[in-house]
């Protein structure tokens, strides 16, 4: 079983593109699961020091994997969130 | 058919939809047809009450639809393709570099509320400081595509440019004022974070060209979405104002040096963030408010209260009520100039 840990990076409370973004999230990782890669969802402040310190300056909403942005200021489709995380696990 | 062939003959329909609305736009002005309704106030104050709204919205959509389809899926496509990771990689960077994108990129990046306050934040802590966050903040909403595209396309693309250098000037001089009172610097010590902008960890996917048109149009949606509802409950309010509000009123209140102050006070509390102000604005410039208050009026959003509440949570209530009383002033001081310049004061 391999683990990818996903932040999905918005302000708190989330706005509304940001829930759609870990919906998006939520079901990619559900898929993920039946191919044996368990996805761990954080949600993360971008407005917190932690965030700022760790990426810098970020368009919300925003999608780390890994400890990597792959997206921001736009949803992702499902299918691109799961290749992204599938990249990710290998 | 192969999936390069299906994407390419989607990106190209997609293509082709976004070059028939901004061939409509292109289209509307070689026809030199108004895309801003054409009802005058007479016409209105006949009607029985109910039937008042309706008239206006008919009138309304039977010219603005082409100049709404063309402001959202511009705002969409423009929002989806700028590129943000370069922006937010300088916006930290220091703090001539920090002004200058604050200015220019704020118009492209905040089409969407949301991103609005995590972005001043961002600059905030990451190193540009509170100058650039300020001036980011008060540029945003003044000079949005939305707002310029319909400003320009309702009223005249002379207040639109007016507007847009104003603001620009308003929300420099804010963020250097702010930048040195002591307030201002305590918030910055703050917020400061040490060793930020590690600009390594983001390698943003690129989707292919058809998905990220595709964003855009769905992008452009949800704009249209957020913001339609209350642009037509906006609306329904206009044009009961131009039915009822009698021009002498707005003759003698919003004209002159009264009608600047009274206009640059009413635009904040009565700004939303809905494009409303940008047609009560028109609707009271038909009614003969001077061009001088029309840009007092337009420029007041900066200092709204929602936004202001906001932005205290991060910011100290002296650093919001500073900015909202020079962003005021500047509302004054552009509305008294422009009037005079432009010989409608």
């Amino acid at each position: 079983m391999k683990e990818v840990k996903v932040e999905v990076i918005g302000p708190e409370p989330p706005c509304m593109r940001c829930q759609a973004v870990k919906r998006v999230v939520e079901r990619a990782a559900e898929k993920l699961k039946q191919s044996g890669i368990m996805v761990n969802i954080e949600r993360a402040n971008i407005m917190s020091k932690e965030v700022v310190q760790k990426y810098g300056i970020l368009v919300s909403p925003a999608l780390a994997i890994n400890n990597t942005v792959k997206v921001m200021g736009r949803v992702p489709s499902s299918d691109e969130a799961e290749k992204l995380i599938r990249e990710a696990a290998e | 058919m192969d999936e390069k062939t299906v994407r390419a003959l989607r990106a190209g329909i997609i293509l082709a939809f976004i070059i028939i609305v901004i061939g409509l736009l292109i289209y509307s002005r070689i026809m030199a047809y108004s895309l801003a309704p054409q009802s005058k106030p007479v016409d209105l104050r006949g009607l029985p009450i109910w039937q008042i709204p309706i008239v206006y919205l008919i009138d309304y959509f039977s010219h603005g639809t082409v100049c709404l389809l063309f402001a959202f899926t511009v705002a969409g496509l423009i929002y989806e393709f700028v590129p943000k990771e370069a922006i937010t990689k300088y916006m930290g960077s220091g703090r001539v570099a920090g002004y200058g994108l604050a200015l220019g990129m704020a118009p492209f990046l905040t089409v969407c509320s949301c991103t609005m306050v995590p972005l001043f934040g961002g600059v905030l802590y990451a190193g540009a400081g509170i100058g650039p966050a300020i001036t980011f903040l008060l540029m945003a909403p003044a000079a949005n595509i939305l707002t310029i595209l319909l400003t320009g396309e309702m009223i005249s693309w002379e207040v639109a440019g007016v507007r847009i250098i104003a603001s620009a000037t308003v929300a420099l001089v804010a963020g250097i004022i702010i930048s040195k009172t002591p307030w201002g610097k305590a918030v910055e010590k703050e917020h400061q974070v040490a060793n930020a902008a590690a600009t390594a960890k983001i390698e943003l996917a690129k989707p292919p060209l058809d998905e990220r048109l595709w964003a855009a149009l769905k992008f452009a949606g949800y704009l249209a979405k957020q913001i339609l509802p209350f642009f037509i409950l906006g609306l329904i309010a206009v044009s009961y104002v131009e039915a009822f509000l009698p021009e002498d009123i707005v003759g003698t209140y919003l004209t002159g040096v009264t009608g600047i102050l009274i206009a640059s006070v009413l635009g904040g509390p009565l700004y939303t963030p809905t494009l409303v102000e940008v047609v009560l604005g028109k609707a009271m410039w038909d009614l003969g408010m001077s061009k001088g208050a029309l840009l007092s009026w337009l420029m007041g959003q900066p200092y709204d209260v929602a936004n202001a509440l906001a932005v205290s949570r991060i910011a100290k209530w002296k650093v919001v009520l500073t900015y909202m009383l020079i962003a005021w002033a500047g509302s004054v001081t552009f509305g008294l100039l422009y009037g005079f310049l432009s010989g409608s004061l």
